[in-house]
């Protein structure tokens, strides 16, 4: 029998699951989600595949070599005559970490951990939005997100704020000491860009959007002396440059994606006072006792606690469970791990299976996982995120998707999901003669009369799985 | 098992156009008691008002925007002129033309009640209508439309894949975006609809849809911000479609390098430039019953940043145009740009509350009582005064 527990396990912590692995999850739900929770052995074989961070920070520096008569600056990638090369030599690298990633998501016997992946991913996020960004997202989301899903936080933020895409992608690469060494000399170099001379100051993106997303959160207590103050701390973080890239290739070949950089000469000299404490005149040293306190700050507990239940729980999380969830983020000093046990241990997560709406990326996830299909190329699997309004690694901005259903289930939304649904129905026909016991096999319980009695009734089986898909017991988690 | 392929995508169209004439009731929006309508466009990233509308006659303008001050009138890559303080910035050439007809009003130093400078508590307050983010879940623009004289409120329309705040709420809207998808089959459509009969935010959405493609000229016009222009424009000129709607545009936040000829902040210029014209067009004779409004979170900082940008900061611009609008004026209580003018010694000081002009056009162009205004779309707003004569009445 698959009950109402067995449906919450594999939809709502996992990314929906067949008739088969159905009947595995009903024996034990609750087990079958926290052994899932520890960290990975080895990279799902889709992301093993995908290039290294430091190949796709060059291809990005190349096209841009290339390119760079015909550009006015970095940032206008994506005008007039050189957007056809750019995408040309950028696009095929972005295309193939989506398809990795969804892939991944597809195949993976630890969906429950997948999951982690992409709501933390979606966290810290890096929008290739940015053209300066467009190739950095995937490798970011392997190697600063994933292995610390299940560990620290403190390990992830410190992992997130050193790595090249959020440097690059928050401007904290061109963000200058405004009394450092490299503020009073600017370098003497060939204008590159017309309009675009060395930086001389402070760009105070980066450590705005780690208080304000990041960590604390925008209630969390800082104020604008605060960011200007935070943003000289973490001035020299930088990323290893572009020509020394190029020109050094093989030999930087062996450090792999550890590309940060520590720029001394950069770095604003002198103590500075963040959210009240005082952090002596030093240099990367610095900025990670910042970070370190940060994450260790009780508004880091209380607004990641929330963050999680909104995801997982409800729109409105209950003020019970972010309270629980606060306290062993508090008392394990930031152990995600134990953290999203405290989730899956939450009552609150398995009383109504149908409270969250899921999001477009995640809703083709579980069509294919739950259906066996259909197969989706790469381009095609754009165009159908695209019309659903949720390109991966391409959020509106740094705070990510929304987690709300107000945002998600708007007319175009559910508009979008019944076209695509009866374009899978009809590719799926063929496989599923029966999609009225299909939809048995996979919500049991929870199935409502009038889902079972709507796609019973379907005039073919195209049809009744394009009403499978466009349930609410399908649209929802 | 077939893949999702080109070919299947065409016959899927095909077809659902074969069962287009089947015998469904016709969804339409709810008869419209107003001729007059209302564009409100949201630029999200915080538009730069100094960029937008340079103020080349202040004197402390040049110093001030040092590395990044629009040239005046005259010289290259100069102003557009429009009176002795103020300009647009060179690619706003629509806008010049419509403020000669008298068709524009300009407005300097404006913002919302919220001076901080996260973009998106202050989208969430530029959207929600009142002092505070996230204090109110539904949107100005949905509630205005719930108090609107002689209709049920059925008469709005987002352009847009995913609702915006400014949009949600009670009263019935739609959304619509172009899609590259087949219609679906009416049949199966009908189907789903009775399977949404105990899920009503399911079923609302549902309907809405229903309503808008009812009555999309173009399902696929591209989702270039002019064609999305163009698509609102249609939209509102049908006599019996919605009144009000709402459209975004993304890419405002320039941090780096903004000056450039060909960087972000031109092209975003070029586009806004291009979807004014567009959506002039496509409205037709209903050109001369419309007001746009045009908003943005915040201005940006007055003095340029370490990377050639500007970063988060408080007054900024927004334009009211269109044929039903008493241009041809700046609305601005200019506050300076020495550095004792600033607010907080680095931002525009804000001098017009957004919501001052919000309320004037909704009350002379929409009609909406003060009460209403002060209480259900504005909530604890009756200190801000709704600036009346911004539209012909």
């Amino acid at each position: 029998m698959i009950t109402q527990d067995a449906v919450v396990a594999a939809n709502r912590f996992g990314f929906g699951a067949s008739p088969d692995e159905m009947t595995t999850i009903a024996k034990d739900p609750h087990a079958w989600v926290t052994k899932q929770i520890v960290a990975e052995k080895k990279l799902p074989d889709p992301l093993a595949a995908l290039p290294s961070t430091m190949d796709d920070q060059l291809a990005f520096f190349v096209w841009l070599r290339d390119y760079r008569k015909q550009l006015e600056s970095p940032d206008a990638a994506m005008t007039g005559t050189v957007e056809k090369s750019y995408a040309k030599a950028l696009y095929p690298r972005y295309l193939t970490a989506v398809k990795a990633r969804f892939d991944t998501a597809v195949s993976t016997p630890t969906p429950v951990f997948e999951r982690l992946v992409h709501f933390w991913s979606n966290h810290f996020v890096v929008s290739g939005a940015k053209p300066v960004a467009i190739a950095l997202p995937p490798s970011f989301e392997r190697d600063a997100i994933r292995p610390y899903v299940t560990g620290k936080f403190s390990d992830m933020l410190l992992a997130v704020a050193k790595h090249p895409a959020m440097l690059v992608y928050l401007d904290n690469t061109r963000s200058i000491g405004p009394h450092s060494d490299r503020a009073k000399n600017p370098p003497k170099r060939a204008k590159t860009f017309a309009a675009n001379p060395p930086p001389t100051g402070l760009n105070e993106n980066l450590a705005r959007e780690i208080l304000e997303l990041h960590t604390v959160g925008v209630d969390g207590g800082y104020d604008q002396a605060d960011v200007t103050s935070f943003a000289n701390v973490i001035t020299g973080w930088q990323v290893i440059g572009p020509r020394q890239l190029i020109r050094f290739a093989a030999r930087w070949a062996g450090i792999g994606n550890d590309l940060f950089y520590f720029n001394d000469a950069a770095h604003e000299p002198g103590a500075h006072v963040v959210m009240g404490k005082t952090y002596p005149a030093g240099g990367v040293e610095q900025g990670e006792a910042v970070l370190h306190d940060l994450a260790r700050h009780p508004a880091t507990a209380t607004f990641i606690a929330t963050k999680l239940a909104r995801h997982f729980i409800s729109d409105e999380p209950p003020e019970a469970a972010v309270t629980r969830l606060a306290h062993v983020f508090h008392d394990t000093d930031g152990d995600l791990g134990a953290v999203t046990r405290a989730l899956v241990d939450s009552p609150e997560a398995w009383a109504d299976p149908h409270a969250k709406l899921k999001q477009p990326e995640e809703y083709l996830i579980s069509a294919v996982r739950s259906l066996g299909g259909p197969p989706l190329q790469g381009r095609q699997l754009m165009a159908s995120l695209h019309e659903m309004g949720q390109r991966p690694y391409m959020s509106p901005g740094p705070d990510g998707w929304s987690d709300l259903q107000d945002y998600w289930l708007s007319p175009d939304g559910v508009w979008k999901r019944i076209e695509w649904a009866q374009l899978a129905g009809r590719a799926l026909a063929g496989t599923i003669p029966q999609p009225d016991a299909y939809a048995q096999d996979i919500f049991g319980a929870t199935l409502s009369a009038s889902t079972r009695t709507a796609i019973g009734r379907a005039e073919s089986p195209a049809q009744g799985v394009a009403l499978l898909l466009t349930s609410p017991e399908f649209m929802r988690r | 098992m077939s893949t999702l392929n080109r070919r299947t995508l065409l016959k899927a169209a095909g077809c659902s156009l074969a069962v287009a004439s089947s015998s469904l009731p016709r969804i339409a929006f709810a008869s419209p008691a107003t001729d007059k309508r209302f564009v409100v466009i949201v630029l999200r990233g915080g538009m730069d008002g100094l960029a937008a509308i340079p103020a080349y006659g202040d004197p402390a303008f040049e110093t001030a925007r040092a590395g990044i001050a629009t040239p005046p009138p005259g010289h290259e890559g100069g102003a557009l002129p429009l009176d002795s303080m103020f300009g647009l910035h060179p690619a706003l050439t629509e806008f010049a033309t419509l403020y000669t007809e008298k068709s524009f009003v300009p407005i300097q130093a404006a913002c919302v009640a919220y001076h901080g400078r996260s973009h998106f508590e202050a989208q969430n307050v530029l959207e929600n209508g009142s002092a505070v983010p996230y204090f109110l879940k539904t949107g100005w623009l949905n509630r205005s439309l719930s108090v609107l004289p002689g209709s049920n409120g059925d008469v709005g329309i987002a352009i847009a894949q995913t609702m915006p705040v400014i949009m949600r709420g009670d009263a019935t809207v739609t959304s619509w975006y172009p899609s590259t998808l087949p219609q679906p089959n009416t049949d199966t459509i009908g189907r789903i609809a009775a399977m949404y009969a105990a899920d009503a935010k399911l079923d609302a959405a549902l309907q809405r849809a229903r309503a808008a493609h009812e009555m999309a000229t173009d399902t696929d016009p591209g989702s270039q911000f002019a064609s999305l222009m163009t698509a609102a424009g249609g939209f509102l000129a049908k006599s019996q479609g919605p009144r009000v709607a709402m459209i975004e545009s993304t890419g405002w936040d320039t941090h780096a390098n903004q000056a450039a000829t060909h960087g972000a902040l031109d092209r975003n210029m070029r586009e806004l430039n291009r979807g004014a014209a567009a959506l002039h067009g496509a409205l037709g004779d209903a050109w001369n019953q419309t007001a746009i409004l045009v908003m943005t979170e915040f201005g940006r900082t007055v003095a340029m940043n370490g990377t050639q940008g500007t970063d988060h900061g408080t007054g900024g611009a927004a334009f009211l145009f269109g044929g039903a609008v008493a241009g041809g004026r700046v609305l601005a209580d200019w506050p300076g740009l020495r550095p004792n003018n600033l607010y907080e010694g680095r931002d525009l000081r804000p001098t017009t509350d957004l919501r001052a002009v919000m309320k004037g056009v909704l009350a002379a162009h929409l009609g909406i009582p003060d009460a209403h205004l002060e209480r259900v779309v504005f909530p604890d707003s009756a200190d801000v005064k709704p600036i009346r004569d911004l539209v012909n009445t």
